[in-house]
């Protein structure tokens, strides 16, 4: 079978046990039905897709990212790397799910009944500048400089500035981290941080929590949220499904 | 155990979502089909999609320098700092302030807007109604 020659492929979500059902009106990337391949007691979540054409659209990440995070409070799902595309349904019980089983089985079993959380925190930029500039005599010393300074003249004082202030975010993640990690490690059964992905960034950190202990974990959250507004604004995101508990096999 | 999955079901997170928060959620996560498939896989093209991390760069100084320099010192300040930060702050600062949170929601505006990505459309479908 020459691949390139199909119109249409199978999308993989996710993995989850053999016995859930779905209903027909749930929908996937580009609106497609949501199907469930079995093999014994697991299953693959697919939809068709058109093999021409690019992934990867606003829509596209957020149904791939819906669909999973919307079935993860009731039953455990391994989640698939955003993209996963097979050649039909056939391949996905055969290649995918014959082979795997055990290995997939054996994961559903020690996700069960969890979900994931992510706290991000983002730093109030006006905080933490005023914490740098009163901490540090050469922040200090710097801004003063550059104050009425042209803008070209004073660029090593600016790069130098910049290099302090950034060190200082730095020192605050590296705490920080650690406060949230403590905090949050009665509350749940995993953990691990993640990358920040923008400057003021605190290091956001993903939890895997007990679906019974989430109304604990969600107050726990809260209360750090109330504790330390006007220095990092916390956000809470989830349930998620597992995201960055799945092992990725290589 | 027989459960139903409907769309945006499962009782929904609490927080609104925009595309950047999806970006970061899923984006590398996740088992990869290729460790597990070797045949059939199919290779759609996925638009490329910036990995954003956080780089220590000539450019991140300038930019925090110029917010340092953009700072009034004259604001209202308030005191008060959470107990759990006092043992590791590295001087006397005292002083935070308040009402700045707005400026924080600023920067995740141009921040959503450097994605590309329409914020509303791309929010997570949330709670039980659709």
């Amino acid at each position: 079978m020459a691949e390139e020659e199909q119109s249409s492929a199978v999308y993989v979500y996710g993995i989850v046990p053999g016995d859930v059902e779905v209903t027909s009106d749930a929908r996937g990337i580009g609106g497609r039905e949501v199907r469930l391949v079995r093999s014994g007691d697991i299953g693959a979540l697919i939809s068709e897709i058109e093999v021409h054409g690019a992934l990867g659209r606003p829509d596209d990440l957020v149904a791939h990212e819906g669909l999973l995070d919307a079935i993860v409070t009731e039953v455990p799902v391994l989640p698939f790397r955003f993209g996963a595309v097979m050649a039909n349904e056939k391949a996905v019980g055969d290649e995918l799910l014959e082979p795997n089983r055990e290995e997939f089985a054996a994961a559903l079993g020690a996700l069960e009944g969890q979900v994931e959380y992510v706290v991000r925190g983002r730093y109030v930029e006006n905080a933490i500048l005023r914490e740098v500039i009163a901490s540090s005599k050469e922040v200090a010393r710097l801004r003063d400089e550059i104050r009425d300074g042209d803008e070209d003249a004073t660029r090593p004082q600016r790069i130098r500035l910049g290099e302090l202030v950034y060190g200082a975010v730095e020192a605050h993640r590296e705490a920080d981290a650690r406060a949230l990690s403590e905090a949050l490690s009665a509350h749940s059964v995993a953990q691990t941080p993640l990358e920040p992905t923008h400057e003021y960034d605190a290091v956001p950190m993903a939890f895997l929590v007990e679906t019974s202990k989430r109304a604990e974990f969600e107050d726990a959250v809260d209360d750090l949220t109330h504790e330390w507004e006007g220095r990092v604004k916390y956000r809470l995101l989830g349930p998620l499904a597992p995201y960055d508990f799945v092992l990725a096999r290589r | 155990m027989t459960t139903a999955i409907q769309p945006g079901g499962g009782g929904g997170g609490s927080s609104s979502s925009g595309l950047a928060d999806v970006i970061d959620t899923i984006l590398d996560k996740g088992l990869v089909l290729d460790a597990y498939v070797r045949v059939s896989l199919v290779g759609i093209e996925v638009l490329t999609i910036d990995a954003r991390v956080v780089i220590a760069s000539v450019d991140t100084y300038l930019r925090f320098a110029e917010a340092v320099n953009r700072l009034d010192l004259t604001q209202t300040e308030t005191s008060g700092v959470p107990g759990l930060m006092q043992d590791m702050r590295e001087g006397g600062a005292r002083d935070k302030t308040k009402g700045v949170l707005e400026a924080a929601g600023d920067k995740l505006q141009d921040f959503l807007g450097d994605v590309g990505g329409d914020q509303k459309s791309a929010r997570r479908r949330s709670g039980e109604e659709e």
